[in-house]
């Protein structure tokens, strides 16, 4: 996290500055009342889960939590049962996930899916070319080439891709859209450290860069550690906690949920 | 791969039409496969006149099928979506010229005849798709909705046999169908062309060509790539922004247009139409045609369907009533050996004999990693 | 009331034929994920049998000798049993591929079959290649037609108008069918086995379930199940080689509106179907009642792509939400 002009840290700066006010600034996402039930199961539970402009925020909690369910409702993969979802200020409910997507969302999926059939060229091509044509177009497919680590192998096939090599390039699709916000599903499970060192630096860079808020869905603590400004615990479908990494850390309760324990909570 | 890279500025003509042809969605990228090419078109062109009248007037009935194969190949090959229904956009595009054919006499009434039976025949698919895509349905439901409005269709057509059942001159008639339907001609008044025999060979073939090299330039253009997007994920897919929805309806509607073209130029070499053309046995032949051929290829359903027809003919005359079986037969070994289709699985084939021979050079020469798409 | 009693005992055989056709396919669509649009033929492979048992075309197995009504129904026994032992064949052969993988193995080896379970589209095209065959071999091989069984029991009066007693039997027998299938998957362990393999098959298998062998029983039922549907209708049919078009109609149809649970599904699309086919058979003919029943599966399909059992799936669900 870079310092602002002034010296101070700007995810401790907005804090302040919502302390102070009591009004979110630049909320780009917002739900109210978020609920989701599958038959008997109510999967997410009258969750009001709101995200910052420019902001990393982590969402973490035993398995089972609804987090998945909670990013799937963001993207209108899921009708919800009740409630709304809210983006850069507009209703979006009722959107098609296409729609959302072009209001400047984006997702990268729990199972990585690229087209395993097609070349990393051509997967890397099919998000640019609705957005640009002609020398532009070679322009932002090399960039998104390079920035995945993957130029030297856009003509391979991804299905022979490592599973970190199919993370990097999903990841580099969902970013080559130029969202406002995007959505990562567990981009590190099953990655060795040093790939998921690399991950997390691509997250912090793009987060700082491009201004891309983000919400990372992750089990890996230190990983979290290392990219959250904030973070949110899911339990049971409703909002646990929310806090910095070092609140959370320290908070008794969400170790026992951990462990599956009885909560006051 | 020297194709992808957009430098159009510095290409002729000849080198910007080369890159819309080319891409990882067809077959034949190469030059020797151009060459080829050129040489079976010319024996198509020249085909009346080393073959006998009656080899020819079956061959531009096969031309017309390979439209319909066509238009199964495009809906399911390169969307995903199985269609057991385009022989209801065949069938009503069929009665529909037949009805107007009939009743607006003369050759303007045939030209009539095929824009409002291509054009209902769009328009019934696009209302289904709307139905069904618009609605969620799930891909295998889909396959199951258009087998039940083939059904729908053919039982409905099976009982107009009255008098009731006539629009204007046209009596449907049934069970058996509707006779006299006039050939399809150019002409003001009086016909100039007639579209039968030769003609109508040259008509069909033209109309393959077209189509042929129209949906290879769609195939590999920004469009087609969404199209095998949508196929081989749909999820995906929208989640990169694209509207799935609407791609599978358009391009289940353009499915039913050439479906309903397929069906004119049938019904203009048998000057009759009946439900049988709607039959449970009917509906599967286009996916039969398609699924030997190779689903994801155009050029193996054109050539599928021109063999199966031709050896249909032939089992039939010589070998009578086993034809069905050995149709049968090869749709079963197929699905179960070659599930890619005969050409793709020919095409691995001989690029797996020539791996055997420590060979590189194969078919495509342009691409290092070998085709893309099975 | 007179019409109401009419559309009642019409009622009967519709719903009859409707279940019946669509049992056999819906165990092995729910069980296996197969769709097997070959379902048709099987049940003309009952038909064909009983007729030939009945009338003494079997070598060594002298049916026609027994006497009355031990005659027809050991011919629909022979009948039922055939077409299962055919089932199980095509599903060693084309189902599974386990035959030619077997060949293959030892010449080439490798396998060459992909199973075709949970393989809808490949299913349905698989299976399409299996009815032309044989839809034309037993027209070569029988004709185009053989002889048929008189139709027992005779008819039943009522009102001004009567009806083949035979027929509304069907109805509980098709009842009876539909219960014995229920204790079956309750109570037996196959039924377990099978239910287990719906809900989960890699689960089963870790469990130990023998999902290869729970298949073959599956397909086995499922054929004898149409062998026997083919059986019954003997009487009533002319017994030709494409007589198993209607029936692959109705039955696929019924186990699309029906959805995924076998009893229930089938039970209420049955009935659902079988009342729209009445009715408008009743006021507007025959062909009015197939249009309309197959425009109404239209309509459900597109509405409740999960079948009529999914619906009271959610009831159920939402009862207990409650408590």
């Amino acid at each position: 996290m870079s310092d602002t002009a002034d010296g101070m840290d700007p995810a401790v700066k907005q804090t302040s500055a919502e302390l102070a006010t009591g009004v979110d600034t630049d909320t780009i996402l917002q739900t109210e009342g978020l609920t989701k039930r599958f038959g008997g199961l109510t999967a997410i539970d009258d969750v009001d889960f709101g995200v910052e402009a420019g902001e990393l925020r982590c969402l973490i909690g035993p398995n089972g939590a609804g987090k998945s369910t909670l990013l799937n409702l963001v993207t209108g993969a899921l009708s919800p049962s009740e409630g709304e979802v809210y983006f850069e200020g507009h209703e979006i409910t009722g959107l098609d996930p296409h729609e959302r997507i072009r209001h400047g969302l984006s997702i990268k999926f729990q199972v990585p899916s690229v087209y395993e059939d097609l070349t990393v060229r051509e997967n890397v091509r099919l998000p640019i070319q609705r957005l640009a044509a002609g020398s532009e177009r070679d322009e932002r497919m090399a960039d998104a080439l390079s920035a995945s680590g993957l130029s030297a192998k856009a003509d391979v096939t991804a299905s022979a891709l490592s599973h970190g090599e199919q993370q990097q390039l999903e990841i580099g699709m969902a970013a080559s859209l130029d969202p406002d916000l995007l959505l990562l599903d567990e981009p590190v499970a099953g990655l060795s450290v040093d790939e998921r060192t690399e991950i997390a630096d691509r997250i912090t860079q793009l987060n700082a860069e491009r201004d891309i808020a983000f919400v990372v869905i992750e089990h890996d603590t230190d990983f979290v550690a290392e990219i959250a400004d904030h973070i949110t615990v899911l339990h049971q479908g409703e909002t646990f906690r929310e806090g910095s990494i070092e609140e959370i850390e320290a908070d008794p309760e969400v170790q026992r949920i951990y462990l599956g324990g009885e909560t006051d909570a | 791969m020297g194709v992808e890279s957009d430098d159009t500025a510095t290409r002729g003509p000849l080198g910007r039409l080369a890159a819309a042809l080319h891409g990882p969605n067809t077959m034949g990228n190469s030059r020797r496969f151009w060459y080829l090419f050129g040489v079976v078109v010319l024996l198509f062109v020249f085909f009346p006149l080393y073959m006998l009248p009656s080899a020819v007037t079956n061959m531009s009935q096969y031309l017309s099928l390979v439209l319909l194969a066509l238009s199964l190949a495009v809906v399911w090959g390169y969307t995903g979506v199985l269609s057991f229904g385009q022989v209801a956009f065949f069938g009503v595009a069929g009665y529909t010229y037949g009805i107007v054919a009939i009743n607006v006499t003369g050759p303007l009434g045939t030209i009539a005849g095929l824009v409002v039976a291509v054009g209902i025949a769009a328009l019934f698919a696009a209302i289904l798709g709307y139905f069904m895509f618009y609605g969620g349905v799930s891909d295998v439901y889909v396959t199951i909705l258009t087998l039940v409005v083939v059904l729908v269709l053919k039982t409905f057509l099976d009982q107009t046999a009255g008098d009731e059942w006539t629009i204007g001159e046209a009596a449907l008639g049934g069970f058996n169908g509707m006779p006299g339907i006039p050939d399809l001609a150019l002409g003001i008044g009086e016909p100039f062309l007639v579209f039968n025999d030769t003609v109508l060979f040259y008509a069909a073939l033209l109309a393959v060509l077209v189509t042929y090299l129209g949906l290879r330039a769609l195939l590999n253009s920004d469009y087609g790539r969404v199209m095998v997007a949508v196929r081989e994920d749909e999820d995906r897919t929208e989640m990169l922004g694209y509207d799935v929805k609407r791609v599978k309806l358009t391009v289940f509607t353009f499915g039913g247009a050439l479906a309903g073209l397929s069906g004119v130029l049938y019904v203009t070499y048998f000057n009759y139409i009946s439900p049988s053309e709607l039959s449970l046995t009917a509906a599967s032949l286009p996916v039969i045609w398609v699924a030997v051929g190779g689903r994801k290829t155009l050029l193996g359903p054109i050539v599928a369907t021109i063999f199966i027809e031709r050896l249909g003919l032939f089992l039939s005359v010589n070998v009578g009533d086993w034809a069905f079986v050995i149709n049968g037969l090869l749709l079963l070994v197929i699905v179960l050996l070659l599930p890619e289709g005969l050409l793709p699985g020919l095409r691995d084939l001989v690029s797996w004999i020539g791996d055997r021979r420590g060979d590189s050079d194969t078919d495509d020469t342009t691409d290092p990693t070998g085709e893309v798409i099975e | 009331m007179a019409i109401g009693l009419d559309l009642l005992v019409q009622f009967f055989p519709n719903f009859a034929s409707i279940v019946l056709a669509a049992t056999g396919l819906a165990i092995i669509f729910g069980i296996m994920g197969v769709i097997n649009l070959a379902h048709g033929e099987f049940i003309m492979v009952g038909a064909f049998s009983t007729s030939l048992a009945y009338n003494g075309g079997i070598p060594f197995l002298p049916i026609d000798a027994l006497p009355g009504l031990s005659r027809l129904i050991g011919a629909m026994l022979f009948a039922a049993l055939v077409t299962a032992l055919f089932g199980l064949l095509v599903e060693r052969t084309i189902i599974s591929g386990a035959v030619p993988n077997w060949i293959s193995e030892r010449t080439l080896g490798r396998p060459v079959v992909t199973p075709l379970y949970d393989r809808l589209l490949d299913s349905m095209v698989a299976t399409w290649g299996l009815s032309l065959i044989m839809v034309q071999t037993f027209r070569n091989v029988f004709g185009n037609s053989l002889s048929g069984v008189p139709i027992p029991f005779g008819e039943l009066s009522y009102g001004n108008s009567s009806i083949g007693l035979y027929q509304v039997l069907l109805a509980g027998v098709a009842a009876f069918v539909l219960i014995a299938l229920y204790l079956v998957f309750v109570r037996t362990d196959y039924g377990m086995r099978a239910r287990a393999t719906i809900q989960n098959e890699s689960m089963a298998q870790s469990l130990g379930v023998n999902t290869e062998r729970t298949y073959m029983a599956t397909f086995a039922l499922g054929s004898g199940l149409a062998g026997l549907t083919g059986a019954l209708y003997t009487p009533l049919l002319s017994i030709e080689p494409g007589l198993g078009s209607v029936f692959l109609v109705d039955a696929f149809v019924a186990v699309v509106v029906g959805g995924s649970s076998v009893v229930v599904g089938t039970l209420l699309s049955g009935g659902l179907l079988g009342i729209v086919d009445t009715l408008f058979s009743n006021v507007y003919g025959t062909f009015a009642g197939r249009i309309a029943l197959l425009i109404v599966a239209i309509v459900l399909i597109r509405f409740i792509p999960q079948g009529l059992s999914s619906l009271v799936e959610r009831l159920r669900e939402r009862r207990l939400e409650v408590d």
